[in-house]
């Protein structure tokens, strides 16, 4: 066992690191000039697209670069990209999409011209994805679907250009089959986009509903019917993985930051036996779930599958980012309450109230922590 | 021993529980919270033909000649309704203030106002650095003949902006946070020197940054006697952690009890939510922590009621319990309605967002348990 990365590696660290030091905008022009910054990651031979296969233009990292590069992103709070095209999209187009598919819709999606949502969940169908009762029916003649239902829960749907969307063309058989993959723009007639504002009152998540809804065959993704087998490779994507422990261990930091900002007698907060002992338990469950992350590296690296222990990273990731959301709503005290326009106390308090409400989501969605602890037992421990 | 409600406060709760059902759904609370004042006076007129303004202080004040155990009945059922009118700055703050340590003109003159519903007041006892320590005061009252000069920034001074009247707790000697040497004025809303920054809170309420520079009152404004405002702040914040904690008890009940009705109907997996063990269990588990929060509410509410020695750790406490338990049922109400916990058009969210601003005031659960053990 060696606990080092190779020389190779850590060489390959240091020009990601170099990299973000000389081409990552700062301060205020991280948002004004986040077109500068894509580019560059571009022109640095596809490190915009990560995760593709070389093939298609990405770097063809491998899975310890890969780790090496989504960790030192992280650690530099460099601008996210929208998940719903590169990450979500392209990896199924790519794998079952045609070629015409392939030359129409990637480029968009690299250069972020078009924005994507994702039509999965519907009010019947939550963690019971498979329920989902959008039917889209062929034309006559065969040239088309006719798509009528609804969505809930579309993330951006209200600034979506199209919307990659599980729709059910056969109700024989079991709930998996019968379902379909379509490509439809957002603008199509018979599309409408309501807003649901969720707690702490903004809004980013929507229902889409689908009414009569025209979408070409050449729209669809692979094969009438197996749609299910598409998405749950898409899902496996979805799985939080390095991004949102590096995360976790900058908001920890961020958490004492703020802890040492607030006065309590003559010390601060973080002097307080209390806070300082929650803020020592999530270290150190945080350095567990790190290691526990690189355990899973290690095996892929050597060309193994991932450990069983892989599967508790979101579990266990999205229940520390909540309890280091609570820690910055403790430390912000009476603060906590404000709201509106207006700011009083430290300045951290309202985004940790935003924080706390907002991440709420995160053991909800993507598969509730409850289903996810369900297919754990069952296909891991083997418990029925 | 008997722990039943007697008839009198039985046709109290009875009479809450109309007034919501018949004022206070939802949408109807969420108009409330959407107007200026963030309140209806309609309704704070109610309150007062009611009785309930007048529900805890003396008769010989003016009031019912009630019990902190009348205030339970009341916030229970509030909290249950998420009820958005000024009740617990006005009344458990500033009455209970004034009514324990007011002198005769004070009462006569804003604790009958309070009690008829003409006057709105609240508490200014919250300042940027304080976390929690009610002792830490850095407004100033400097003594000038017959009169006090205040200054000084007040935080989070609930319904400031709809208030007539303002209790602000100044240090007249002594450290910033020394003990001694804080005295609680009774303070017009409007005077000359007061300027606020007044917003909203998450919870839909209402509240302001305060500040006083050189506020001129009369020494007949000291709310009981100089240099002892700790022990006017310290029965304040036993009054209003009583309060609060009644008010949670309510809220965690229409969690809980709206999570199993939502579960019930909920099917995913060809089952009702409702059928799974995991959240059965954890249903069950929201059921055991609100129990055993109304429980300590209970008790203490009641040692409070006959000055027991033992009312001041039972408080530390409850505060303790009160915002463990309603973190556990506020999480896990959202936790269970899924996505749909996340919005706001459920009352979840709402009872949700209360909650976690209860933890926030007169002390949250590190403060009241480094207090309780030691």
């Amino acid at each position: 066992m060696d606990i080092e990365f190779s020389e190779e590696d850590l060489a390959f660290q240091q020009e990601v690191r170099s990299f973000i030091e000389e081409n990552l905008p700062k301060g205020m022009d991280l948002w004004t000039k986040r077109g500068d910054w894509f580019k560059a990651l571009r022109e640095k031979g596809g490190w915009d697209v990560p995760k593709w296969p070389p093939e298609f233009g990405g770097p063809g990292f491998t899975p310890t670069q890969r780790y090496i590069f989504d960790m030192e992103m992280a650690r530099h709070s460099t601008p996210p990209q929208l998940p719903f095209g590169v990450t979500m999209l392209a990896p199924i187009l790519m794998a079952y999409g045609s070629k015409e598919q392939q030359d129409r819709f990637l480029p968009g999606i690299r250069d972020g011209s078009v924005n994507w949502c994702q039509g999965y969940s519907e009010p019947g169908a939550g963690s019971d994805l498979a329920n989902l009762k959008t039917k889209a029916e062929l034309t006559e003649d065969g040239k088309h679907y006719i798509v009528n239902g609804q969505k809930i829960w579309t993330t951006l749907a209200h600034i979506a250009h199209w919307i990659f969307c599980l729709t059910r063309t056969s109700s024989a058989g079991a709930k998996q089959e019968g379902i379909t993959f379509l490509l439809f723009p957002m603008d199509s007639p018979g599309v409408e986009v309501r807003p649901i504002i969720t707690l702490g009152g903004s809004h980013t998540v929507n229902e889409v509903y689908l009414t009569d809804v025209k979408v070409p065959v050449e729209n669809r993704v692979g094969e009438e019917g197996k749609g299910w087998t598409y998405a749950k490779g898409l899902l496996a994507h979805e799985r939080t993985g390095l991004a949102g422990i590096q995360n976790s261990v900058l908001a920890l930091e961020k958490a004492k930051e703020n802890a040492a900002s607030i006065k309590v007698g003559d010390g601060t907060l973080l002097d307080v036996p209390a806070f300082r002992n929650k803020l020592g338990a999530l270290e150190a469950e945080l350095l567990a779930l790190e290691f526990t992350e690189l355990r899973t590296l290690a095996s892929v690296a050597a060309g193994g599958s991932p450990g069983p222990e892989s599967s508790i990273l979101k579990l266990k990731g999205t229940e520390i980012q909540q309890r280091i959301q609570e820690l910055n709503l403790e430390a912000a005290g009476v603060y906590a309450a404000v709201w509106g326009n207006k700011a009083a106390g430290p300045k951290f308090a309202k985004g940790a109230m935003s924080a706390y409400l907002g991440g709420r989501a995160t053991t909800i969605y993507g598969g509730a922590s409850e289903v996810q602890k369900d297919v754990i037992s069952k296909n891991v421990l083997g418990l029925g | 021993m008997d722990l039943s409600y007697t008839e009198e406060q039985q046709m109290l709760r009875d009479s809450v529980q109309k007034f919501i059902e018949d004022n206070y759904d939802i949408s109807e609370r969420n108009k409330l919270t959407a107007t200026d004042e963030g309140f209806s006076r309609d309704n704070w007129k109610q309150f007062a033909e009611l009785g309930w303004l007048a529900m805890p202080f003396a008769e010989e004040d003016g009031g019912l000649g009630g019990s902190p155990v009348d205030t339970m009945i009341l916030m229970e059922e509030f909290g249950k309704g998420l009820v958005v009118e000024p009740f617990f700055p006005t009344v458990v703050l500033a009455g209970s203030a004034l009514s324990q340590f007011g002198s005769a003109d004070q009462k006569a003159e804003v604790l009958a106002g309070i009690i008829d519903g003409s006057i709105i007041a609240t508490f200014a006892y919250a300042e940027e650095g304080a976390h929690h320590n009610l002792d830490h005061v850095a407004t100033t009252a400097t003594k000038d003949g017959d009169f006090y000069t205040l200054s000084g920034t007040k935080s989070v001074v609930l319904n400031a902006a709809s208030a007539d009247r303002m209790l602000v707790s100044a240090r007249t000697s002594g450290d910033v946070s020394d003990e001694a040497g804080i005295t609680v004025f009774l303070v017009d809303a409007g005077a000359d020197g007061i300027s606020r920054d007044d917003y909203p809170t998450v919870d839909g309420l209402r509240a302001s940054e305060v500040t006083l520079k050189d506020v001129k009152v009369p020494a007949s404004a000291i709310v009981g006697k100089e240099g002892s405002g700790h022990d006017v702040l310290e029965a304040v914040s036993n009054r209003a952690i009583l309060a609060l904690a009644a008010e949670s008890v309510g809220a965690m009940e229409k969690l809980y009890t709206d999570t199993i009705a939502y579960t019930k109907q909920r099917v995913q997996f060809d089952h009702p939510l409702s059928e799974f063990q995991v959240l059965k269990h954890r249903m069950t588990e929201m059921f055991m922590e609100h129990s055993l929060a109304k429980s300590l509410t209970m008790k203490a509410t009641m040692l409070e009621t006959q000055g027991s020695d033992e009312t001041q750790r039972t408080i530390h406490a409850l505060k303790y319990l009160i915002g463990k338990s309603s973190r556990f049922v506020g999480q896990n109400a959202v936790q269970l309605h899924g996505g749909m916990g996340m919005t706001e058009e459920l009352r979840i969210a709402h009872y949700f967002k209360r909650l976690a601003i209860i933890d926030s005031q007169f002390g949250n659960t590190d403060h009241h348990l480094t207090r309780f053990v030691a």
